[in-house]
């Protein structure tokens, strides 16, 4: 089963698609993917927290900044992964190269791994932000990026069976629900 | 009058198309520099032409009250700009609460509100 979770920042997203990726797994192995490259002591603080907060939930952590279909390879098999976040996937692998401009081919590349995930799995876990619904005018640049990040989401929401978008804490369903 | 709202790239005009089965033909697109026009069957991106109120003096849901006969049989399309931070900006605090005060007044109006979340539709009314 695939599942996709968007919703705002500081909803609590996290907690809860560990919780889910844990009733999935059903006690079988189960992975964290975790995407964010750390550039300062803010983002180490932030993933500190984060390896904090599932301790002792039963979570290899596999690093996948990039390339996220490359998982499978250093997992060495299938089984629940949890993939926090899209958001940073796309950041990553828009960004990262390139000398400071957008690469173009980052959404393919993206979808590809993404979609290796979807299909090989098992089960899946995707954690994404909602950030479509502020009056702001972005720069280019900003635009892209938004409208980059829209693609991957409207594709996961379109693949997995279930969307739930978060807000405080509660879940509302777009598709599917959740029997477990 | 069916009303579509949702944020940005998540799919509104596409789901729109398929639904009423509209042709490029039939869809006006607001602009921030030029007055709407509802002489085609949808409106599309609404925000754009409260800025061109906000811009111009106008109050956008009087505007639309005076013209209600042009959109009543129409498809209203507009984006869902309410979850930032309040704007720095004087006109952009202007903007939001005029599409705001307008959305509502459409929702109200509206036999349908439909808003798009990913590219999937959630029934509001």
């Amino acid at each position: 089963m695939n599942v996709l979770i968007s919703g705002g920042a500081k909803n609590g997203k996290t907690g809860f698609a560990q919780d889910i990726a844990v009733r999935l797994s059903a006690g079988g192995r189960r992975w964290y993917v975790a995407t964010m490259i750390p550039y300062d002591d803010e983002d180490r603080k932030r993933i500190k927290k984060h390896i904090d907060d599932r301790a002792g939930m039963g979570f290899i952590t596999i690093e996948a900044g990039k390339n996220v279909g490359s998982v499978f390879e250093k997992a060495g098999g299938n089984g629940t992964f949890l993939v926090d976040s899209v958001t940073a996937l796309l950041m990553n692998e828009m960004f990262s190269t390139h000398g400071g401009e957008a690469d173009p081919e980052a959404v393919g590349r993206c979808i590809g791994g993404l979609s290796e995930i979807l299909n090989k799995a098992g089960n899946a876990v995707f954690v994404t932000d909602y950030i479509y619904s502020d009056a702001f005018r972005y720069d280019e640049f900003t635009e892209n990026y938004r409208a980059s990040l829209a693609r991957l989401d409207r594709y996961l929401a379109e693949k997995c069976d279930t969307v739930i978008e978060l807000c405080a804490g509660s879940v509302i369903f777009h598709k599917g629900g959740l029997e477990l | 009058m069916d009303f579509i709202i949702g944020g940005a790239y998540q799919g509104k005009l596409e789901y729109a198309k398929n639904k009423y089965g509209l042709k490029d033909g039939q869809i006006y697109i607001c602009r921030e520099d030029k007055d709407v026009n509802f002489g085609r069957r949808c409106v599309y991106n609404i925000q754009e032409f409260t800025l061109y109120c906000v811009k111009n003096g106008i109050d956008a849901t009087e505007y639309f009250k005076e013209h209600r006969p042009e959109w009543e049989n129409s498809v209203l399309i507009c984006e869902d700009i309410f979850c930032g931070v309040v704007p720095l900006g004087k006109d952009m605090r202007a903007w939001r609460e005029m599409t705001g005060r307008l959305c509502a007044y459409l929702s109200k109006e509206a036999e349908s509100v439909t808003r798009i979340f990913l590219g999937l539709e959630q029934k509001l009314k």
